[in-house]
C-alpha cells in the first residue's frame, strides 16, 4: 500500500496548482488536526494502518466535496468520524469478501506485545488485552469518549442508541476496572 | 432510606462523571455519593479505569509518519479541486461544452444505432445489468497495472460457465446463440466493477461497438481515474449508464471503425 500510495504521487507531480484555495487550506488544516485521532480510531476498528491512511485520505476528500456543495457545517469533527468509521466498515467488509483470495493475513490478531511484556509492564499489557477482547461497538464507544465525544455524538457516530452507549462505556470500563483493580501493583 | 437513595449502578456513575445527566438526576445522584462511601469507591476505580486506559490508549497503533501521506492527500486534494464541481465537467473538459458534446453523442448513437440498440444490440439492459461495483479504494485500483487494450486479456478474468449460463438465461438467450456473445463486465474490475451477474452482460462479438472498442475504453477511464483527472466513481457511473456514451466522451467522439 506504501509503494502504491508513492507511485500515486508520482502520477500528480507537475499538476500541482500555483496556490491553494480556502478552501483546500481548511481542509488540509483539518486532515492534520484529526489525522492522527482518525488512525488511533481506525485502529480500534482493526483497520491496517495501510488502509487507515486510505481510508483517513478518503475521508477528508468527502469532507472537501461536502464543503464544496456548502452543506452544513455543523460539527463537522462527528461528521469526519462517522464517514470514517463507515468506510471503515465497509473496508473490512471487502476485506472478508476477499480474505480467501487475497489478503489472508491481514486479520490476524498482534495479540500483547511481546516487548511490552519483556518490558515489565503487565498491567498496561493486560489491559491492552482486555481492551482488544471487547466486543467491537464497546470498543468503538470506549475509543470515542476517550477522543472526548459526548454520548450523543458516539450513537450519531456509531449507529446506536444513546443508551446503547451509556451500556458500552459502563460494560467497557467496568471490565477494565475488574481486570486491572486499582490495588494491583504498577508497572 | 435505601428506598429512596439506592445505590447508583456504573452506568449512572459514568454518566454522572461524564456529564450526560439531567440537573435533577445530576443533584440526586450527587447528594447519594456525598452520603455513600461505597458508591464513591466504586466511582473511582471506574475512573481509575479511564485512567488506566488513557495511559495506554496513545500506544495502540504506532502511528506511521504524516509526511509522505501528507504529500498525497495534497496531491490528491488538488486534483479533486480542479475538478469542477458534478455535474460539471469544464476544469477537466476545458473549451469542450460538455452539454452540446453529450447531446450529439446521443443523437449520433440514435441516428447509428436506432435499428440495432435493442435486447441484443450492443448495451446491456439496465435492468438486468446495471452495474455493480465492489467496495475498493482508489490506490487499490491504481495499484493494478492498466488493462491493456492491444493484448487479450480476457483470459485472465474467464467468467466462470455457470455465471455466463444465468447471464445468458436473464437475457432469455438460446444457448445456440451463446457463441456469438461474449459474456462481459459492464463496469470492469479494474475499475472497482464486481464479479456478480448483475454487472455482466452479453456483448456480441461482430458488432461495430464491440468487447475490443470497449476496452479501450477501459483503459483510457483507467489512466484518467489514476491520474486523479476523473473521479473513480464518476467512470464507474458513467460506464454502467452508456458506455458507448462514455467512450465518444472519454477516448474520442468518432465511431470505431
Amino acid at each position: 500500500m506504501a509503494a502504491s500510495l508513492q507511485s500515486a504521487a508520482g502520477f500528480f507531480v507537475g499538476s500541482r496548482p500555483a496556490e491553494w484555495s480556502p478552501l483546500e487550506e481548511e481542509v488540509t488544516a483539518l486532515y492534520d488536526q484529526h489525522r492522527g485521532p482518525l488512525l488511533r480510531y481506525l485502529g480500534s476498528l482493526r483497520v491496517s494502518a495501510a488502509d487507515g491512511e486510505e481510508i483517513v485520505q478518503e475521508v477528508f476528500l468527502a469532507l472537501f466535496r461536502h464543503l464544496r456543495q456548502n452543506k452544513s457545517r455543523a460539527n463537522l469533527r462527528g461528521w469526519i468520524f462517522a464517514v470514517a468509521h463507515n468506510l471503515a466498515l465497509k473496508n473490512r467488509a471487502a476485506r472478508l469478501r476477499h480474505a480467501e483470495v487475497d489478503a489472508p493475513g491481514e486479520y490476524r490478531d498482534p495479540g500483547p506485545d511481546p516487548e511490552q511484556l519483556a518490558a515489565g509492564n503487565q498491567r498496561q499489557a493486560r489491559l491492552l488485552a482486555v481492551v482488544r477482547a471487547l466486543p467491537e461497538q464497546d470498543r468503538c464507544c470506549l475509543s470515542l469518549r476517550a477522543e472526548g465525544f459526548r454520548y450523543r455524538e458516539i450513537a450519531q457516530i456509531v449507529g446506536i442508541s444513546l443508551g446503547s452507549v451509556a451500556n458500552a462505556l459502563e460494560r467497557s470500563l467496568s471490565r477494565l476496572s475488574r481486570a486491572c483493580p486499582e490495588g494491583a501493583e504498577r508497572t | 432510606m435505601r428506598e429512596r437513595n439506592p445505590h447508583l449502578p456504573n452506568a449512572d456513575l459514568i454518566r454522572l462523571a461524564d456529564g450526560e445527566c439531567g440537573p435533577a438526576e445530576s443533584a440526586q445522584a450527587r447528594a447519594h455519593l456525598e452520603s455513600c462511601w461505597k458508591c464513591r469507591s466504586r466511582l473511582q476505580e471506574l475512573e481509575s479505569a479511564i485512567h488506566d486506559f488513557m495511559q495506554a490508549a496513545p500506544e495502540l497503533p504506532e502511528l506511521p509518519s504524516p509526511d509522505p501521506a501528507r504529500a498525497v492527500f495534497r496531491a490528491r486534494l488538488s486534483q479533486l479541486a480542479a475538478e469542477a464541481p458534478p455535474p460539471r465537467w469544464n476544469a477537466f473538459w476545458r473549451g469542450v461544452p460538455a452539454l452540446a458534446a453529450a447531446a450529439v453523442a446521443i443523437a449520433t448513437i440514435l441516428i447509428t444505432f436506432g435499428g440495432t440498440v435493442n435486447a441484443d444490440g450492443p448495451k446491456p439492459r439496465t435492468s438486468l445489468t446495471p452495474g455493480e461495483t465492489r467496495p475498493v479504494s482508489l490506490a487499490e485500483v491504481c495499484a493494478v497495472p492498466e488493462p491493456d487494450p492491444e493484448q487479450d486479456n480476457e483470459t485472465a478474468r474467464q467468467i466462470p460457465v455457470e455465471m455466463q449460463r444465468q447471464v445468458f438465461a436473464a437475457y432469455g438467450m438460446d444457448p445456440a446463440q451463446a457463441g456469438a456473445y461474449e459474456v462481459d463486465y459492464l463496469i470492469t474490475p479494474e475499475l472497482g466493477g464486481a464479479h456478480t451477474v448483475r454487472n455482466l452482460w452479453p456483448q456480441p462479438y461482430s458488432a461495430r461497438w464491440n468487447a475490443r472498442v470497449k476496452d479501450r475504453l477501459e483503459h483510457r477511464l483507467h489512466q484518467l481515474v489514476c491520474q486523479g483527472k476523473v473521479n473513480l466513481a464518476t467512470a464507474q457511473h458513467d460506464i454502467a449508464k452508456d458506455w458507448i456514451g462514455a467512450y465518444r466522451k472519454y477516448v474520442t467522439p468518432s465511431s470505431p471503425r
